[in-house]
């Protein structure tokens, strides 16, 4: 070192600084298990297992099952009762065998006196093999080895999380909760008469730091340095919805992270426990397997071939060896997944493609979001008239930051992949100011009347009075709500549009961005959908929303590309930008020459109503009225066909509607405060169409499938690719999984029945008064009754695009590498219409169709 | 080149993904080191090939890099926080020495 001068200053104690330091890292690797959590306003579908991305699906699974005790499949009886009902076959388990163990197609093993194909003996053992018990958590809290005492700390733990964490719903604020949890909680926690004298005593003396208070714990429990991690994790692990949330609270600047939670936890576990007690010993699955021998003998008397010999065994053995009892709802997996996955390439083979020359400028162009429920208004419209459809992330590539007229916070509407990079406002059009100040003057007369009823509601003795002054209306307004939810919800919003008038307004989308984002905006969303040339003369860009009533996951339905909220603004700010003559001329400089006659119009298309509203209607030139009229008119049509459709499938409505019956069932539906099934949300979500819509056209995919349009041939470079497969997709395998896994095992990764949800302080539901945040979907979403409506499968993601071009994004994309190489999901792939399906695997790229040996 | 009237001390550069980051921020701050330097969207050529940089809709999947300096006495407290984390994820660590002409600004 030849350095000049040392810089002298008081050190702290190196041990302790390691420790805390050791301690934070093991706290952010034990958290891997805990799904991300976002308030109930912004709710995002996410994969509770994105923390295990970075293993395989079939590890990640298993980690679930021994942190969480949960399934992270159907059960096997499940799985076969599927076969049962010819859902899942005896060709599509064969198959499945042998896309794992290809080596095994043309080999046969004796039993008795005949040689049987070793893949019917994996059979037998699949379909007729006794099930293993559900997983249970492997590694259990010290607490637990105490039951009151592991209640105590969790009831403890809900207890404090609550106050600090409330958003605004309890009357009084947490004290001193502006110095973050572990402060507030120590300054408070030794006068709370809930816990002995003596425990009061030993927290009025907690450390300053929680990591201290947390080091201290740990100590106290005698968990040493080696065990560290797998400890903390299943303190995570007891209530992992809390501690889901307080990480997202904390990263979104709370003054509460999870080392604080562990603090507050593992202290209340070392206070309460007697000295001395026990620990829970591990229980693993993998213990509980047969021995393969066992199974053999099952196989073969199952086969009935007659006594096998010791060698027959043996051989029996090796082949039964190769497919662990654990890993046999896999199989059942793949083969569940694998026979949808056939069907839906079968369908898309063989569709020849319009040229150029045989296309018609169609009536109107509608871009909608990607979202699965698109696909049913897209077909529609298309079966109505000379319409073209196309699928757009419903963002349309504006992340934006929005205040609507009334103000208030802005909201960041763009997928949660990205930041709001610009920020757009609501405002009346020059001679639309009068419009606007009676629209404002009855937004506040509402919300003073909402806050003055809320305020009677909350106050001590003010629910009395209310029920005085108000009980005669509440009782039979809240009897018209339940039993003429039609009329009902008509006679308000017309009460709603008197009172609160609608404005005549505009979006600031050229303010929000400079002259090249506008540029930048519109030919990235243009290239990447492949819409270059052959614009319509309307184009419609339409968002999507959700209205429904009394619904904490309501915007579990709205987009899922806008942050969990409406699309409106963001097809507003879009089409804003795609209208501007400066705009237009940049695009025609790079080649995209947009008809001077033609207009882009930005609607919202509602998912429980089935209609389309069309937006900023008068900002469209009047030469263009006819054809408005018209589109509106055929919208209205498509949406009456689609609400036909979704009643057939909507629990309790009627089959014999009529389209007209239909839609206004399906009206009423969504503003019945007492509806849990307002409409089906994304269940049924399957598959990722990357490609021309000429791919699907004509075919019912019964709004299960998302479809990204992209047209390789205008994509050069395989940028507008890779952003497709980087972001668009990989949302829509966040919905997938979280669909799945809500499905799998509804109690340990759902969110329980709505029906007896109780919302606290705004950021989650809990089943019932106390217990852990309920994270992922409700019930009513995947099912009915006791019976799954959702099929849990993993998410296939088909692309028409040149395969090396493929090959070259996902090789310098961890992301997709983790994805498809985990078998997180799957990728098939055709560069040409009349190309064969290719599978993704490990080894390059194979054919899709089926493996030689198989039906 | 002479080192006259600088202060030695230990740079830290980690490169880790962008859903890692936060993490290592966290550990950064914790031992008391007084700031850090965040480069998003970095790519690069590694033992697992190449990485991609910039993504136009995913700001979180690509690798980010952090670089901290510290005074000698935090780096076995920052190492030892960075070590487990970075031997359960993807990245890599650089600990080199590096002369600064403000060490108060680093303290």
């Amino acid at each position: 070192m030849t350095a000049s001068t040392t810089h002298v200053q008081v050190a702290v104690d190196p041990g302790l600084a390691s420790r805390r330091a050791r301690l934070r890292a093991d706290v952010a690797l034990a958290a891997r298990i805990l799904a991300t959590s976002w308030p109930l306003e912004s709710f995002i579908a996410v994969n509770p297992l994105a923390g295990l991305e970075d293993r395989p699906f079939t590890e990640a699974v298993r980690v679930a099952e021994e942190a969480f005790g949960a399934r992270g499949t159907l059960s096997l009886d499940e799985l076969r009762a599927h076969h049962g009902t010819g859902r899942i076959t005896d060709s599509d388990l064969r198959r499945a065998l042998l896309l794992r163990f290809p080596e095994l197609a043309a080999v046969t093993v004796p039993v008795g006196g005949t040689r049987v194909p070793s893949v019917d003996t994996l059979l037998v053992d699949l379909l007729h093999a006794p099930s293993l018990p559900p997983p249970s958590r492997s590694v259990r809290t010290v607490a637990e080895a105490v039951p009151s005492v592991a209640a105590a700390v969790d009831s403890q733990t809900t207890k404090w999380c609550a106050a600090y964490l409330d958003e605004g719903q309890a009357g009084w604020a947490m004290p001193g909760n502006q110095r973050g949890l572990y402060a507030a909680w120590r300054a408070l926690a030794h006068r709370d008469r809930s816990v002995p004298g003596r425990v009061r005593r030993e927290l009025a003396e907690l450390p300053e730091r929680a990591d201290d208070a947390l080091l201290a714990a740990l100590d106290r429990l005698r968990i040493g340095p080696d065990e560290q991690r797998a400890q903390l994790r299943a303190e995570l692990a007891r209530l992992p919805g809390w501690a889901a949330h307080v990480r997202w609270r904390g990263e979104n600047g709370a003054g509460v992270d999870l080392l604080s939670y562990l603090a507050l936890r593992m202290t209340y576990a070392a206070l309460l426990l007697p000295p001395g007690g026990a620990r829970h010993q591990a229980r693993s699955v993998v213990g509980q397997e047969r021995s393969t021998s066992g199974r053999a003998r099952f196989v073969a008397d199952r086969l009935a071939a007659g006594p096998p010999t010791p060698e027959q065994m043996s051989a029996l053995a090796a082949v039964l060896d190769r497919l662990p009892e654990h890993e046999r709802p896999l199989v059942w997996l793949e083969a569940f997944e694998g026979h949808y996955r056939d069907e839906l390439l079968t369908r898309l083979t063989g569709r020849l493609l319009p040229t150029s020359g045989d296309r018609q400028r169609p009536a109107a162009q509608l871009v909608t979001c990607i979202d699965v429920r698109s696909e049913g208004l897209r077909r529609q419209l298309e079966a109505v008239g000379p319409y073209e459809t196309l699928g757009f992330a419903g963002f349309f590539a504006v992340a934006i930051s929005f205040t609507d007229l009334a103000g208030g916070a802005p909201s960041a509407l763009c997928p949660v992949l990205l930041k709001p990079r610009n920020e757009v406002k609501e405002r009346p059009v020059p001679d639309g100011r009068d419009t606007a100040v009676r629209r404002l003057s009855g937004l506040r007369v509402l919300a003073g009347a909402e806050e003055g009823f809320h305020n009677a509601k909350d106050a001590a003795a003010g629910p009395f009075a209310l029920a005085e002054a108000a009980g005669w209306l509440a009782g039979p307004v809240a009897a018209a709500k339940t039993v003429l939810a039609g009329p009902y919800g008509r006679a308000r919003r017309g009460l709603q549009r008197s009172v609160v008038p609608p404005a005549t307004t505009e979006v600031t989308a050229m303010d929000g961005f400079s002259p090249d984002e506008r540029a930048q905006v519109a030919e990235v969303m243009l290239t990447m959908m492949g819409l270059t040339s052959g614009f319509a003369r309307l184009v419609v860009l339409c968002g999507h929303g959700s209205t429904t009533e009394n619904n904490p996951h309501g915007s579990s339905l709205d987009c899922g590309a806008c942050g969990g909220s409406r699309g409106g603004p963001n097809a507003r700010t879009a089409t804003a930008l795609l209208n501007d003559a400066a705009v237009r001329h940049c695009l025609a400089d790079v080649g995209i020459e947009v008809p001077a006659d033609t207009w882009f119009l930005a609607g919202e298309h509602d998912t429980a109503t089935d209609r389309v509203r069309l937006l900023d209607r008068h900002l469209v030139p009047a030469s263009h009225h006819g054809e408005l009229d018209g589109l509106a008119r055929d919208l209205e049509r498509a949406g009456t066909a689609l609400a036909a459709e979704r009643c057939a499938v909507l629990p309790g409505a009627r089959r014999s509607r009529s389209a007209r019956g239909a839609a206004r069932h399906v009206q009423a539906r969504s503003t019945d405060w007492a509806q849990t099934y307002p409409e089906w949300g994304l269940a049924g979500n399957a598959a990722f169409v990357v490609g021309p819509r000429s791919m699907t056209v004509g075919l019912d995919l019964g709004r299960r499938v998302f479809l990204h349009s992209y047209e390789a041939a205008v994509d050069r470079d395989g940028a507008a690719l890779e952003t497709i497969l980087t972001a668009p997709l990989v949302v829509g395998q966040w919905i997938s999984a979280q669909y799945y896994f809500s499905s799998v095992d509804p109690q340990h990764f759902g969110a329980g029945s709505k029906t007896i949800h109780n919302v606290v302080g705004g950021i989650g539901v809990l089943s019932g008064q106390d217990g852990d945040l309920q994270l992922g979907l409700p019930w009513q979403s995947v099912g009915v009754g006791e019976q799954l409506v959702h099929e849990p499968v993993r998410l296939l993601a088909v692309v028409q695009a040149p395969l090396e071009r493929i090959d070259a994004i996902v090789a310098r994309n961890p992301v997709l590498q983790r994805l498809f190489g985990g078998s997180w999901m799957a990728l098939a792939a055709r560069e040409h219409d009349d190309d064969p399906w290719q599978r993704h695997t490990p080894h390059g790229w194979q054919p899709w169709s089926r493996p030689e040996g198989t039906a | 080149m002479s080192r006259d009237g600088l202060t030695r001390m230990t740079k830290i550069e980690v490169v880790v993904s962008g859903q890692d980051a936060a993490a290592v921020r966290e550990l950064i701050s914790a031992v008391g080191a007084t700031g850090y330097t965040g480069l998003s969207g970095v790519s690069g050529l590694g033992h697992d090939g190449y990485r991609q940089g910039r993504l136009l809709f995913n700001s979180q999947a690509t690798l980010e890099m952090l670089i901290t300096v510290v005074s000698d006495d935090k780096v076995d407290a920052l190492l030892a926080g960075l070590r487990p984390l970075l031997a359960e994820t993807s990245g890599v660590l650089f600990v080199s020495e590096t002369y600064v002409s403000r060490p108060e600004y680093f303290m």
